[in-house]
């Protein structure tokens, strides 16, 4: 007979850290799993594909990762996994990433998330600040402009929050609200991941769904989510109640920008945030506050994992706040609570005051002249680009010019290995008229330069007389500098003819 | 505030379905008994008989004299024997006297019986303390102490709750005992001053509130209180809460309360009857290491290790023995002990190591913890060393019911930390 000594307790509770990992871990597969299905059904087998490879690399580093940690260190490799949970981090910066990242950035990324963000600080338990958010941080920092160039158009489409960002917070007229809520399928596709976003973070329902039966389980403490959403919903309803918006604004502020994402699985990573309850709704409350300040006011369209880094820093210090005898104290608490969230609210007043419509810009097309010398084109302050005749031919009365000319990569850091671009131009010698203008070859920005590449712009120099030294055309609104490098092309060309 | 503090408690698997619905086996020791010269933690204790004197069931044998006074009465008949330094329930060994059983169980009256309804309150309370009356929910606290001067009770709180998983001597106890019940509670209530009595008990146990309801029906100032199936309902202060939504400093009487066990009201029930103190305890004998869970009705003194056998032994090689319920009993590291009169259960479990790992902060100890304190933060401050901080928050009013332990998902002994900085405060203190 063997009788033992343990100290007391010696019942315990069947749930355990493991089981709450894997109820999250399903959660979020859950959330990328519909984004998955949304990219294969909706933008074809590529972004499907692409998205399911960011996830396994996502996947494949952290582990990774870790298990060159624990061998590092001499751990039982299964041992250290088992307590460590690296693929719920892997997940959850995946889920924050855009379907157009490249892989070696989601390579970098989660390394950054698990190496930076967890292991320096001792493992599992013992960090700052929330992994996947460091993770999302630095990749969106240090990466923010690459993109996978076979995606590129799904890239540019601005998120609902530039857009928003660029109209200063606030639209009134109901016809613009329709307008601006429709390039995204309206407020019902927001809700429901029905547009491009972040891999995890664009079907709000389901992850509120998520969240709900994770609540229910007891894996997160409902309070979280239901502070900051909360807040967040009441913020945006006093900016909509003293600007006279609709209930779509609040509705939209909760549906964008992975507010309901950060606020199920991000801000309840208990890790991360304070032990205490008032601690806790303190920290979402913080989190919500600055999150709506950051969007109104701040120079980022976007403020959610920003927040919850910043209140990540403030944990200790809300901890140490709330220390003491609950029974003594809770009175207190809730008379801070409630100061502080006064304090917020006042705050946003102010704030929200002062943030109004801003019309879209309709940029004044300035009006380029050809001229023979060629004087008013003046491409860049820091440099002029150089138009090179590469070939002349001939052909009865029409000569074709084919000429090199730096476009606007060789202006922007945007490319690490810029061409020039090459276009062909066609002058009837005879006639002294130009016949056409088009492209070779197009070397430059995508998105920007390639604006020019069109019949609209490019049309305008048909028929224009090469010695009508006051004829001109419209820039291109956007692409100002490649469309100007065009016209000194031209000008190149017409010298050429004349020469 | 539980919106601000956490819910302070938690429905706990029960186990009570073991020895639930059995009734209560007799059980004798083979040969002798072992009479803990202690109460609690005094060991203050005057002998009154020698080696070779003849007792019988209910002599004096020997009192606790301190600034407490409780008087022990022998369990069975025979004679004295020597004194031996043996392990107590208290986890500590203490010294005991060995009585060699004859068998036989004659009795004397220990003290003249009394008549509640005539007797007057100083009377009473006396009494109390001449029949050795003490806590019978696990504590062993006397129990006149509580009726010595009562002042504004506005209500006596019979505590049925019997709220640790696999006990259940409680309700067995009362189930089979509820004439004397009755007569307790209004003796208690008497005593108490209060002008009514509540009776608190689990609502899930619907056949005993039932009954209890039946036999107080007569009773307009006693009624029976039901509360949720959670842990540690049982306990003052939850229970207390429960009741009246009221927290008190450091005794219930400061909002007008006395709260005593249904099983300490059945004892005094007796001693008023029969003239005796508790020489015998039912004990619930249970948990997954034990092949028969059951009730008991034994002498107290009776060793653990001779009741298990008598009951058909242990299921396993490799156990726990635990002097009480899982969540709050001590593990004795042998089964060489002996029943105390104020035992209520004896749980002995296989033994099933868990590993802990990593605390991930998540602060289900917090929102359990049922004395509003913050367990984690408390095992941070232990770990610095940090009096100051522990000080701060409150480590001394833990009151180790293992709620915190037993919610952690990282399966850390979170209650041992807070034992530590309590007993680091309290080091400081004295």
């Amino acid at each position: 007979m063997k009788f033992n000594f343990r100290v007391s307790p010696n019942y315990r509770t069947p749930l355990s850290t493991q089981r709450i990992m894997t109820e999250l871990t399903v959660g979020i597969a859950l959330v990328l799993a519909y984004s998955v299905y949304f990219y294969f059904t909706k933008l074809g087998a590529d972004y499907g594909i692409h998205a399911l490879l960011m996830i396994l690399t996502a996947l494949g580093t952290s582990i990774v990762v870790e298990v060159l940690w624990a061998l590092f260190y001499k751990k039982n490799i299964w041992k250290h996994l088992n307590t460590s949970f690296p693929w719920v981090t892997a997940l959850l910066y995946v889920g924050m990433m855009g379907v157009n990242k490249p892989l070696y950035v989601i390579f970098i990324g989660s390394f950054i998330a698990i190496f930076i963000g967890k292991l320096v600080f001792g493992g599992f338990g013992h960090n700052i600040f929330n992994p996947a958010g460091v993770g999302r941080a630095v990749s969106v920092l240090s990466f923010g402009g690459f993109i996978t160039d076979k995606f590129a158009d799904v890239v540019t489409g601005a998120t609902p929050n530039q857009v928003m960002e660029t109209l200063g917070w606030v639209i009134k007229d109901p016809a613009v609200v329709t307008k601006y809520l429709d390039q995204f399928g309206g407020l019902w596709s927001l809700a429901t991941g029905g547009y491009v976003g972040g891999l995890g973070e664009t079907n709000t329902l389901l992850i509120l769904a998520v969240g709900i039966y994770l609540a229910v389980r007891k894996i997160i403490d409902w309070r979280v989510p239901v502070v900051f959403l909360g807040s967040l919903f009441a913020f945006a309803s006093i900016l909509a109640a003293m600007k006279g918006m609709g209930i779509w604004y609040p509705v939209f502020h909760m549906v964008t920008g992975g507010a309901m994402f950060g606020a199920i699985f991000m801000m309840t990573d208990p890790v991360t945030s304070p032990t205490s309850i008032p601690g806790r709704i303190l920290f979402a409350f913080g989190v919500a506050l600055l999150t709506f300040l950051i969007r109104i006011k701040g120079s980022l369209p976007e403020g959610v994992i920003r927040s919850i880094l910043f209140m990540n820093m403030m944990t200790p210090l809300i901890d140490r706040a709330f220390d003491g005898w609950a029974f003594e104290k809770v009175k207190k608490y809730a008379i801070s609570l409630t100061v502080i969230g006064a304090l917020g609210f006042l705050t946003v007043g102010v704030f929200a005051n002062q943030v109004d419509y801003i019309a879209p810009v309709v940029e004044e097309e300035p009006v380029v002249t050809i001229n023979l010398k060629g004087e008013p084109v003046v491409i860049s302050q820091q440099t002029s680009p150089t138009a090179v005749i590469v070939s002349e031919v001939a052909d009865g009365d029409v000569t074709t010019f084919v000429v090199n000319i730096n476009g606007y990569a060789f202006q922007s850091d945007h490319s690490d290995d810029p061409k020039p671009n090459t276009l062909e131009v066609k002058i009837n010698t005879a006639t002294q008229v130009i016949e056409s203008v088009a492209y070779v070859t197009f070397s430059d920005s995508k998105n920007i330069g390639d604006k020019t590449n069109s019949d609209v712009f490019l049309s305008q120099f048909v028929g224009v007389s090469i010695v009508d030294e006051t004829a001109s055309v419209d820039v291109v609104s956007g692409a100002t500098i490649t469309s100007q490098s065009v016209v000194k092309a031209v000008n190149a060309a017409i010298a050429a003819a004349l020469d | 505030m539980s919106l601000l503090t956490g819910p302070g408690r938690e429905h706990l698997n029960g186990h009570k379905d073991e020895t639930l619905h059995n009734d209560i086996v007799l059980v004798k020791p083979k040969k002798e008994v072992f009479v803990p010269l202690n109460n609690g933690s005094s060991t203050k204790v005057d002998v009154y008989v020698n080696e070779g004197d003849k007792v019988f069931v209910g002599t004096l044998l020997a009192r606790r004299n301190d600034h407490f006074n409780v008087p022990i009465y022998s369990p069975v008949s025979g004679v004295v024997g020597a004194k031996k330094n043996m392990m107590h329930s208290v986890l500590k060994p203490q010294e005991h006297l060995i009585i060699e059983d004859d068998g036989k169980y004659e009795k004397v009256e220990s003290f003249k019986p009394l008549d509640y309804t005539t007797a007057t309150h100083d009377e009473l309370v006396n009494f109390m303390m001449e029949a050795g009356i003490v806590g019978c929910g696990g504590a062993g606290f006397p129990s006149y102490l509580k009726y010595k001067k009562p002042e504004n009770i506005n209500t006596l709180i019979i505590n049925a709750v019997e709220c640790e998983p696999y006990i259940t001597a409680d309700y067995r106890f009362t189930k089979e005992s509820l004439e004397d019940t009755v007569l307790g509670v209004k003796a208690l209530l008497k005593m108490s001053t209060a002008p009514k009595a509540i009776v608190a008990i689990k609502k899930t146990k619907k056949e005993l509130i039932a009954q209890l309801k039946e036999a107080f029906k007569t009773e307009s100032n006693i009624q029976v209180f039901e509360t949720p199936d959670v842990y540690p309902m049982g306990w003052e202060r939850t229970l207390v809460y429960e009741y009246c939504k009221k927290r008190y400093n450091r005794l219930p009487s400061e909002i007008g309360i006395i709260v005593n066990n249904i099983t300490t009201a059945i004892a005094f029930a007796r001693s008023l009857k029969y003239g005796e103190g508790i020489v015998e305890k039912v004990v619930t004998f249970s948990g997954d290491g034990l092949k028969n869970p059951t009730n008991v009705r034994v002498p107290y003194g009776t060793k653990v290790s001779e009741v298990v056998a008598q009951i058909g032994g242990y299921s396993s090689e490799d156990v726990l023995v635990i002097a009480g319920g899982p969540m709050m009993g001590k593990t004795i590291p042998t089964d060489e002990f002996v029943i105390t009169n104020y035992t209520n259960a004896i749980t002995i479990l296989k033994n099933n190591p868990v590993e802990a790992m990593e605390c991930m902060r998540c602060g289900r100890c917090n929102d359990a913890c049922p004395a509003g304190l913050l367990p984690v933060r408390i095992n941070n401050a232990e770990k610095m060393k940090d009096i100051n901080w522990m000080t701060q928050l409150r480590a001394d009013q833990c009151i180790e019911c293992g709620l915190c332990t037993y919610v952690c998902p990282s399966k850390i002994d979170v209650t041992e930390g807070v034992r530590r900085a309590k007993r680091a405060l309290a080091l400081k203190k004295g």
